[in-house]
């Protein structure tokens, strides 16, 4: 029999059963569409978090934290050791080789308040002549001018502690005053303390977030108002900006930095964070991936259920197919082409419907101001506005196509076996 | 009868045991049998008398647990089972409850056969017409199954069995399922086969007048021949 002959005897078939053919393709429809739509937008948030890290986070920078581990880096505090890193620890980095200079950072948690409402951000007390040279194209004022030899009660506010919701609404502009509140926890009994300043420049928009970078959410004060308001010569972190970016100077510098602080210390290059971040996203695209498979298996034995049912329907017919001389390898074929059309149809329709709501599901996302991190009510500081624009690799998409079929086809198999292996006598019996 | 020339179905002592839940059932005792070319048989007999399982064991749909099958000088017991199906194409079956494919119209249906043996769509197109001609049915061929009467189905299962010229043609009590004045007409058109087109014909049937019609008759009782004669 000829494949186009097998081909439009299958589609025949599956034509006559429209509703539960309908159904049976619904299965691998869902499952290819969720695995789609998980791999685009992971992917797509993969690009925007490198991207946004690129230009957040200088590739000849390191940062320098307290203790042995990433998180060490992102927040204020650090890993609980008895080791301080210090404001003028600066010093002893600056003696380095291949180091051009490095600054130091403070940073708490507090909120900013002015006449028009409060919000959260990161208070970050930091050299402002410095900071603006090493992120010379993120710490930039959109309005009024960075003071580089600032007086004391100058500060600098990221642009969505400025506008925070984007809709007008504006809480602090340039000249206006500030009150910025922070809760002393190490105090007994806590208390609040208030720092009053006023705003000398609001940074243009960073969009996403860099560790020790500049960021949206954050506002800046001098080193030395942060050092007296929070009470401590300890810093957050020591950024360190080297002469050049290759990497036998990245792996030297923090070599000398992790040994002059004997081992106490961790130092971040943007390319390690870089390599950390993209095999946690291997290993969650991984998870989700195995996640959206497990619908696909569902609709796999969707598929083997119908065809068993199918094919006791048909035992009759088959059997007048092999009367006909059909041979049990072309009734195997006609069975899991059946299977390669469901599957085939699925796996398009599929894959079209995951990147359509991958992409819906990344509109939502801008629509709601970021990934919600940068709202008012929640933590200030990491994420700001992000834009995720979903990614169909190739990859993606044949592997989507070949599973769905694939899927289809293995769990047709056994069906497809049984039915070529019905001896016509007994199959013309069947009632 | 015999000519020298080997006969188009030959059985020596051709025996089947079938099990039956776990009842062995002898359903053919040794049956002798020869079919020479434009022959028309009618094998009668009993219910339960083997009829139908001699007529599967000679459409090759089934093997015989013992003896010889011969087709066309070929021992049927030899061939694999592609070659069984290859000669399944070469035998025209006609069923009491007509088999066809209720999705398809008559003309696919008889198109159906020549599909499975590979001829091309517009060889086994207008082949199908001329045979809906054949058996008058030519202006219904565009209608499904369940819109013909069963006299006008079992003309397309004719039609059907036709359709990769075969060397003979198996029929199952042709005229078993449908009423007696179309069952005159299938008679004639059976007939009309075997005399004018000079079709061989082996049929199993309860209808003594169909029997009738036929050259040689033979009376089955109990899996073994036992009464043969010539109209």
């Amino acid at each position: 029999m000829k494949a186009q002959d097998i081909m439009s005897y299958s589609f025949s078939a599956i034509k006559l059963r429209k509703l539960r053919s309908g159904l049976t393709t619904l299965g691998v429809i869902i499952g290819i569409a969720a695995i789609v739509a998980l791999l685009s937008i992971t992917q797509g948030l993969q690009n925007t978090i490198t991207v946004q890290l690129q230009t957040g986070l200088a590739t000849d920078t390191l940062i320098v934290s307290v203790g042995g581990g990433f998180g060490g880096g992102f927040g204020p505090g650090g890993a609980d050791s008895g080791f301080k890193l210090l404001v003028n620890d600066t010093q002893t980095i600056d003696q380095i080789e291949n180091v051009e200079t490095s600054i130091a950072i403070i940073q708490r948690v507090g909120h900013v308040e002015s006449g028009a409402g409060e919000r959260l951000a990161t208070i970050v007390g930091v050299d402002f002549a410095k900071y603006a040279s090493i992120y010379s194209s993120t710490f930039v004022a959109e309005s009024g001018g960075i003071p580089l030899n600032p007086a004391n009660e100058k500060v600098v506010v990221g642009k969505r502690v400025s506008d925070p919701w984007r809709n007008g609404t504006i809480l602090f502009k340039v000249d206006d005053n500030v009150e910025i509140i922070w809760t002393n926890a190490t105090a007994r009994p806590p208390r609040n303390e208030t720092y009053t300043g006023s705003v000398a420049a609001v940074l243009k928009e960073v969009g996403g977030f860099g560790i020790g970078g500049p960021s949206d959410s954050s506002v800046y004060i001098p080193i030395s108002q942060a050092q007296s308001f929070f009470r401590t010569d300890e810093c957050s972190l020591i950024i360190v900006k080297l002469k050049d970016s290759e990497k036998a100077t990245i792996d030297s510098v923090s070599e000398a930095i992790t040994d002059a602080f004997s081992n106490e210390v961790s130092v971040i290059s943007s390319t390690a964070v870089l390599n950390i971040l993209s095999s946690v996203f291997s290993i969650i695209q991984l998870f989700l991936a195995g996640i959206a498979a497990i619908s696909l298996l569902v609709a796999g034995i969707g598929i083997m259920n119908i065809m068993i049912v199918s094919l006791m329907e048909r035992t009759r017919e088959i059997g007048i197919l092999k009367a006909l001389g059909m041979k049990g390898r072309t009734v195997l074929l006609v069975f899991l082409c059946e299977s390669v059309i469901i599957g085939l149809i699925g796996a398009v329709i599929g894959i079209a419907s995951g990147w359509g709501l991958a992409n819906v599901v990344a509109v939502v996302f801008r629509g709601g101001g970021g990934l919600g991190f940068g709202n008012q009510t929640s933590q200030a500081g990491a994420f700001g506005s992000m834009t995720i624009t979903p990614v169909l690799t190739p990859m993606v998409f044949l592997g989507a196509l070949v599973f769905g079929v694939g899927v289809s086809v293995v769990f047709a198999l056994y069906p497809a076996w049984r039915a070529s292996k019905l001896k016509p006598v007994e199959a013309l019996r069947y009632e | 009868m015999t000519n020298g020339a080997t006969s188009v179905v030959e059985t020596i002592n051709l025996k089947k045991t079938y099990m039956l839940g776990k009842v062995p059932v002898d359903a053919l005792r040794g049956v002798n049998l020869r079919v020479e070319s434009g022959d028309f048989l009618a094998i009668l007999g009993p219910s339960g008398s083997g009829k139908s399982t001699l007529l599967n064991l000679i459409g090759a749909l089934d093997k015989p647990t013992q003896g010889k099958m011969l087709i066309e000088g070929v021992d049927v017991s030899t061939l694999g089972d592609n070659q069984l199906t290859d000669l399944r194409r070469r035998v025209g079956f006609v069923f009491q409850f007509f088999n066809l494919i209720p999705r398809f119209t008559a003309r696919e249906n008889v198109e159906l056969s020549m599909a499975i043996a590979g001829l091309s769509k517009t060889d086994r197109r207008r082949r199908a017409e001329d045979l809906l001609e054949t058996v008058g049915l030519k202006e219904r061929m565009n209608h499904k199954p369940t819109e013909l009467s069963g006299g006008e189905q079992q003309r397309v299962a004719i039609a059907r069995a036709l359709a990769n010229n075969p060397k003979f043609l198996l029929m199952d009590e042709p005229t078993g399922n449908i009423d007696s004045k179309t069952a005159n007409e299938i008679m004639g058109l059976i007939k009309r086969l075997n005399e004018e087109k000079n079709v061989t014909i082996i049929m199993v049937t309860h209808d003594q007048r169909l029997a009738g019609l036929s050259k040689r008759v033979l009376q089955m009782f109990d899996g073994l021949i036992v009464q043969e004669t010539v109209n």
